[in-house]
């Protein structure tokens, strides 16, 4: 299966400076944005609505609010690579629950957790090669149905109450499978950090 | 909860996947800045960010690189749909006589486009065998007129400034708008397509921008209902587009009554 590993190592020379630039509404900076960002926006956004035209409406919906939102973006405490895969997934997830008249859960919520000050004192360096191997080796360990709830939270964007629904399972066993599954994650990817 | 239950719940709460009295539960504790808490929703964040990055690699077209530019005005438009454009309008006239849709505009101009389409049509074909993905929206268009159920209104025809063109709703495929003589919106401008309720506030259908030549193609893909829909209408919008239509629609399509 092929990832995206060869175009992470770009992630890892993220110019300080983008962000301000971005917020100087320096058309060079978009450009190096997209550039940096616009493939596994893509990829994540194909991913998860498996239609090119619609991926690239929301590719160019994801950038666009990156661009009007970047005021708000504290260029010394944030990181943009996990803002804009945020963006992105939302805007995503939004246009499947529309397709699919999942309407419950508003495009408002979404919204909220995009907000640039959620994503102050993150790192960009967290989004490196050796975190996503990291990722994928502990996916990897989990049981078919854990692996399953997760791929149906992070790219079908499904509440627990929904994926009983699906699965046709109690509630309470698909909370176990998810809890114990990003257990297993953090723990995985804690002991990775301090090794 | 107790932070133990908290902690279980920052990957899905960041995700917007919890229930309401979950995540309002959540966000007041938050709003207490619980050090050990804002730590778990950051790792939290981290995680979902990976997530992000699992997918398999997908190579965007070219073009989009100079649509998202050219729609925050970074760069000046300069879409390669003249193409697209013509086999759209080689394939709706095909679709025309084919399928027998009534056209509303004058039949005699129809009859003319048609002539003209045919010799367009073979060259559509053909760039749609090979797989050409800069005509992916079009093959979807292509799949939307030949819907039995898809309906279409006009809109520009007795109008003397542009744009021209047509509009079809179809209540599982969703929207697809074609006009013509559509200047590009100004830097920092968007346009943004609208359905209009028979009640109701307009529901956003999608922002675009028109290539050089002044065509668009825009889809809004998802289910639309038909039956309470009385127009699609289309406004100039900021750039991140709004929730609501903030300037007058300079286009507006009344749909045929739904029988």
């Amino acid at each position: 299966m092929m990832f995206l590993l060869p175009i992470l190592a770009a992630l890892l020379k993220e110019d300080p400076d983008l962000a301000r630039r971005l917020k100087n509404r320096d058309p060079r900076a978009m450009a190096e944005l997209y550039d940096r960002y616009g493939r596994i926006a893509f990829a994540l956004i194909m991913r998860i609505v498996r239609n090119e035209a619609a991926a690239e409406d929301l590719v160019q919906e994801t950038f666009i609010r990156v661009w009007n939102r970047v005021h708000a973006f504290d260029h010394e405490r944030g990181a943009l690579g996990p803002w804009v895969l945020a963006v992105a997934r939302n805007r995503a997830i939004d246009y499947l629950r529309s397709v699919e008249g999942r309407l419950e859960k508003s495009a408002l919520e979404l919204d909220k957790l995009e907000q640039p000050a959620l994503f102050m004192n993150l790192e960009n360096s967290v989004l490196n090669i050796d975190r996503v191997r990291q990722l994928r080796g502990a996916f990897e360990k989990l049981t078919p149905n854990q692996r399953l709830v997760l791929e149906l939270a992070y790219y079908e964007g499904l509440s627990q109450t929904e994926m009983a629904d699906r699965l046709k399972q109690p509630l309470g066993t698909v909370k176990t499978w998810v809890r114990t599954a990003l257990k297993l994650l953090r723990d995985e990817l804690g002991e990775a950090a301090v090794a | 909860m107790t932070h133990e239950e908290m902690r279980d719940l920052y990957e899905l709460y960041a995700l917007g996947l919890l229930d309401r009295e979950e995540e309002q539960e959540i966000e007041e504790h938050l709003q207490r800045s619980c050090p050990e808490c804002v730590a778990a929703l950051r790792q939290a964040l981290e995680t979902n960010a990976l997530f992000g990055m699992m997918p398999e690699a997908a190579t965007p077209p070219k073009r989009l690189r100079k649509r998202v530019l050219a729609s925050v005005g970074a760069q000046p438009p300069e879409f390669g749909w003249a193409a697209v454009w013509a086999s759209v309008a080689a394939c709706l006239a095909l679709v025309l006589v084919i399928g027998g849709i009534k056209m509303s505009g004058d039949l005699q101009n129809s009859r003319r486009e048609l002539r003209a389409s045919n010799q367009q049509a073979e060259q559509a074909r053909r760039e749609l065998q090979a797989g050409n993905a800069q005509l992916s929206r079009l093959q979807e268009a292509l799949r939307f007129l030949n819907e039995p159920q898809t309906v279409q209104a006009t809109f520009g025809g007795g109008q003397t400034v542009p744009p021209t063109g047509r509009v079809f709703v179809n209540p599982t495929r969703g929207v697809l708008l074609i006009a013509a003589h559509l200047p590009p919106a100004p830097s920092g401008r968007i346009y943004e397509m609208w359905i209009i309720p028979k009640k109701g506030a307009p529901a956003p259908a999608g922002l675009f921008q028109s290539d050089a030549q002044g065509n668009v193609v825009h889809i809004l893909s998802g289910p639309v209902n038909r039956a309470d829909t009385a127009a699609i209408a289309v406004t100039e919008e900021p750039a991140a587009g709004s929730s609501a239509p903030t300037t007058k629609p300079f286009i507006v399509a009344p749909l045929p009554a739904h029988s």
